[in-house]
């Protein structure tokens, strides 16, 4: 046990601590990347950082959207695949690629389909005689189509996982509640929605971190732009580190994200706690 | 009705990749009915410098590597978890499920900063280190959970047999666990193969980047004027040995998947 133990603290803990140290510390090439204790002086910096500011704003908008459509997606996807069809086997397993493929194959291949004016998109909205949409020039566009692209890849996740909890559900629920006059929506919110909840919850608390994380999917679609419309806080403490040689202020970006991610996910406990026994009550 | 949707949902941006990759790039630019078919965006990444088919090979040598050092460490500290009491293994497990979903992008600089300092840099196998502590959390929780359904007195049976606890997981247990396992190890490669922050910091020689690196150097910088057609070629060259592992492995992956999410 010791071996893994010790892994998961070197891989995990120890980056965090280091982070906490070096934010307190300037490490620039001005200090010929040599380590200067600083104090708080980042983290006053960061406050005044518009493009934090920005990025934060983005990378929430991002992750609340993409999260909010994948789950809603995700149980329609969920809901159809727990029906007893023909070829449910198949249909998983198509679903299931999207998935799979690595982010940085899918985003250069929807970098592709969102081309304008020569993407497939764009040409069926050219054959219908409406005009062309820049999914990946227009500032106020670019975001959706990175949400467009990463509930894509994702939704087959949140699918399965609720596809998982549907199957725990026992079917004589929904018999005793036809039989007691309620129709699909009243049993799919009576019944479904309150007993699929620890699965929303573990989707949401799952998807949020990695979804509040996004990089790969930003670096190969729009490598942040343009103006800067998509970059997320994982790219801008990437580029610190990569482009800017600004250790102590990426290590403080880093930080600041995974306190933004901590947050979320804290307060969508809370949200799962508070809602619990509303719904509990609602089962009568 | 529903069903084609999802199907067509899937998979019409992969069929409209492999349509393209076959298309002159003239052609992609212009009437989408027009024109020839054309090999030429395979072989110009075949036969570039270096092939294609090197990145592909790196991923798979860094995903077989990290699979195998994986299950060594987890295969034991799975066990131990799973032999403590019910109390102590919950608030372990916590914290294990909470690196399972942590968003390890952020992870990237200090592990670099690592890197740098051990010399680990352009090494497939050493990769492979960053990649096994990442994966360590959902494997942990994986085989636990499996160990735990197994019963007890069987255990037991063996070890009255004198079976020392080397030979009663190589004989007894690890047979029982070979779906949890395989599922794990499914997970697992998946996870490494697609990785892409760590790779892309640790690896900068061009003949040693794995496939999601390399597909980012080739999207290149420029959103706008690029060559689709090779693109196109990249990513289904890219996707066709995932897609086969889907394919092969559907069910282990799903029982994977939503296995780790309901025990942890």
């Amino acid at each position: 046990m010791a071996p893994a133990l010790l892994l998961l603290l070197a891989v995990f803990a120890l980056p965090m601590l280091q982070y906490a140290w070096l934010s307190t510390q300037a490490q620039t090439v001005l200090t010929e990347l040599e380590p200067q204790p600083v104090g708080l002086a980042q983290w006053q910096r960061l406050l005044q950082d518009g493009r934090f500011w920005q990025d934060a704003f983005q990378t929430l908008r991002f992750g609340l959207c993409s999260v909010g459509l994948e789950l809603v997606l995700g149980l329609a996807v969920a809901l159809l695949l727990n029906q007893p069809l023909r070829g449910r086997t198949l249909l998983r397993t198509v679903s299931l690629l999207p998935w799979a493929l690595p982010t940085t194959v899918m985003a250069l291949g929807w970098r592709w389909i969102f081309n304008d004016p020569f993407g497939p998109i764009n040409l069926l909205l050219a054959q219908l005689g409406l005009p062309t949409v820049s999914f990946l020039g227009d500032p106020s566009i670019t975001w959706l189509s990175m949400v467009w692209a990463d509930t894509w890849k994702t939704t087959p996740f949140v699918a399965l996982l609720l596809l998982a909890g549907l199957q725990t559900i026992p079917a004589d629920l929904y018999e005793a509640a036809a039989l007691e006059g309620a129709n699909r929506w009243q049993s799919l919110r009576r019944i479904t929605l309150p007993l699929l909840s620890p699965y929303i919850l573990i989707a949401v608390l799952f998807r949020l971190a990695q979804a509040l994380g996004v990089f790969d999917l930003v670096q190969v679609l729009t490598a942040g732009g343009p103006a800067g419309s998509t970059e997320s806080l994982a790219l801008y403490a990437y580029i610190n580190a990569m482009r800017f040689l600004d250790f102590g202020y990426s290590a403080t970006l880093m930080l600041a994200a995974f306190v933004l991610m901590l947050l979320l996910s804290g307060g969508a406990v809370l949200l799962w706690l508070v809602s619990r026994p509303r719904w509990a009550g609602g089962q009568r | 009705m529903n069903r084609l949707l999802l199907i067509l949902w899937s998979l019409g941006p992969m069929l409209w990749q492999l349509y393209t990759s076959f298309r002159p790039n003239a052609t992609l630019t212009g009437n989408p009915m027009q024109g020839g078919w054309t090999l030429e965006h395979y072989q110009a990444l075949l036969g570039g410098n270096p092939p294609f088919w090197r990145y592909l090979l790196n991923s798979g040598v860094v995903g077989l590597s990290s699979t195998l050092l994986t299950l060594v460490v987890a295969v034991p500290c799975a066990y131990g978890l799973s032999r403590l009491g019910r109390k102590t293994a919950r608030n372990v497990n916590v914290l294990v499920a909470i690196a399972a979903a942590f968003p390890y992008v952020l992870l990237f600089l200090a592990l670099l900063q690592v890197a740098r300092d051990l010399h680990l840099g352009n090494n497939l196998l050493a990769l492979s280190l960053p990649y096994t502590g990442l994966s360590l959390p959902l494997a942990i929780l994986l085989l636990q959970a499996s160990f735990r359904d197994i019963p007890p007195e069987l255990e037991e049976a063996a070890r009255l047999e004198g079976l020392g606890l080397w030979q009663r997981l190589r004989w007894v247990l690890l047979p029982l666990m070979a779906p949890a396992i395989a599922s794990a190890s499914l997970l697992i490669f998946l996870f490494c193969w697609n990785e892409y922050p760590i790779a892309l910091t640790w690896l900068s020689r061009a003949d040693l980047l794995t496939l999601a690196p390399a597909m980012a150097r080739i999207a290149g910088s420029s959103v706008f004027t690029v060559p689709y057609g090779g693109f196109a070629a990249a990513t289904v060259l890219g996707s066709i040995p995932l897609i086969v592992l889907v394919l092969v492995f559907q069910r282990q992956i799903v029982s994977g998947l939503t296995q780790g999410a309901i025990k942890g």
